[in-house]
């Protein structure tokens, strides 16, 4: 591992790259609680942004992991958090279709262009509209940018003609 | 009728504990609730409501202090205040939702001022 590499491993409070199994999740969920309980807003912010950023991976992730047991399929990708003097910095990254990639980078465009009440309202047009069980990606992307109060942070990679890699950030700030 | 006991469990806390009380009609929701797919947890507790409207017709009181939800869950939260709703608008039913929030999390309320704008009742907000 050369000095920057190690460096940039360093500032991660946590790191993880596989399968988005729950029980794996809960488990990380559980040292991010402990490691930002200094900042008990930070942390419930952290916690609710984790849950639907890993979640949007579990769910919707292209590549995937197969569940023996439960004969289903289950989302890979990696995630981390980072620590910085002022906020932290909660990253998930996985491969999506090329096309889901763009779609995902509008969605986070036209949220990074709202403001609260137009999130808001956006949030409640999803709640409603979406169809079946299952909201999408997108509630989540609008809840992540509401409890962080910071523009998301987005690129996608792409890998082939079929493939790319979509990476969000978001942002939480330590409230003392 | 019979009460609607699920304990929370240290391996799984994804899953909130509940307790609805077929007797009084007392519905408490505790916990934390970020499962993958929440309609299959939260399925029962919709109709158990339903049942003890149809069988019982009496005053329901929902307490609800989770910690942590996921979007699914808010969809079947939005789900059961609905019942709720129409509960009051079509029987006179007589229902009560508390909402226990952490001072440390001042999003909550935003949430909670949200489902009452969406599901159109009205929720108390209490600290714990």
């Amino acid at each position: 591992m050369n000095r920057e590499t190690r460096k940039v491993y360093q500032s991660h409070l946590l790191f993880y790259e596989g399968p988005f199994f729950i029980d794996l999740l809960t488990i990380f969920g559980n040292y991010l609680k402990l490691y930002t309980n200094k900042y008990p807003v930070s942390q419930k912010k952290l916690f609710k942004i984790y849950v639907e950023l890993v979640q949007n991976v579990a769910n919707y992730a292209e590549e995937t992991y197969h569940l023996q047991n439960e004969d289903r399929e289950i989302g890979v990708g990696e995630f981390y958090l980072t620590d910085r003097e002022t906020h932290y910095r909660l990253t998930t990254k996985n491969v999506v279709k090329a096309k889901d990639a763009r779609v995902l980078s509008q969605r986070c465009e036209i949220i990074n262009n709202s403001d609260f009440y137009q999130l808001k309202e956006l949030k409640r047009e999803l709640r409603k509209t979406s169809p079946g069980v299952k909201f999408g990606a997108r509630i989540g992307l609008v809840h992540a940018k509401l409890i962080s109060e910071n523009n998301l942070e987005y690129t996608t990679i792409e890998q082939n003609r079929n493939v790319s890699i979509f990476k969000i950030t978001a942002k939480v700030d330590k409230y003392e | 009728m019979n009460n609607l006991e699920i304990h929370r469990s240290p391996s799984y806390p994804y899953y909130p504990s509940v307790m609805f009380n077929a007797e009084t009609g007392v519905c408490d929701i505790v916990g934390e609730s970020y499962m993958e797919e929440a309609y299959k947890f939260y399925l029962p507790l919709i109709n158990w409501i339903k049942e003890f409207i149809r069988e019982k017709g009496q005053k329901i009181e929902l307490n609800i202090k989770l910690v942590y939800f996921n979007t699914s869950t808010t969809k079947c939260l939005l789900d059961i205040f609905e019942i709720l709703r129409y509960y009051k608008e079509d029987q006179n039913g007589v229902f009560e939702i508390t909402w226990f929030y952490d001072k440390d999390d001042p999003d909550m309320i935003d949430e909670v001022k949200d489902f009452e704008k969406e599901a159109d009742l009205s929720i108390n907000i209490k600290e714990f």
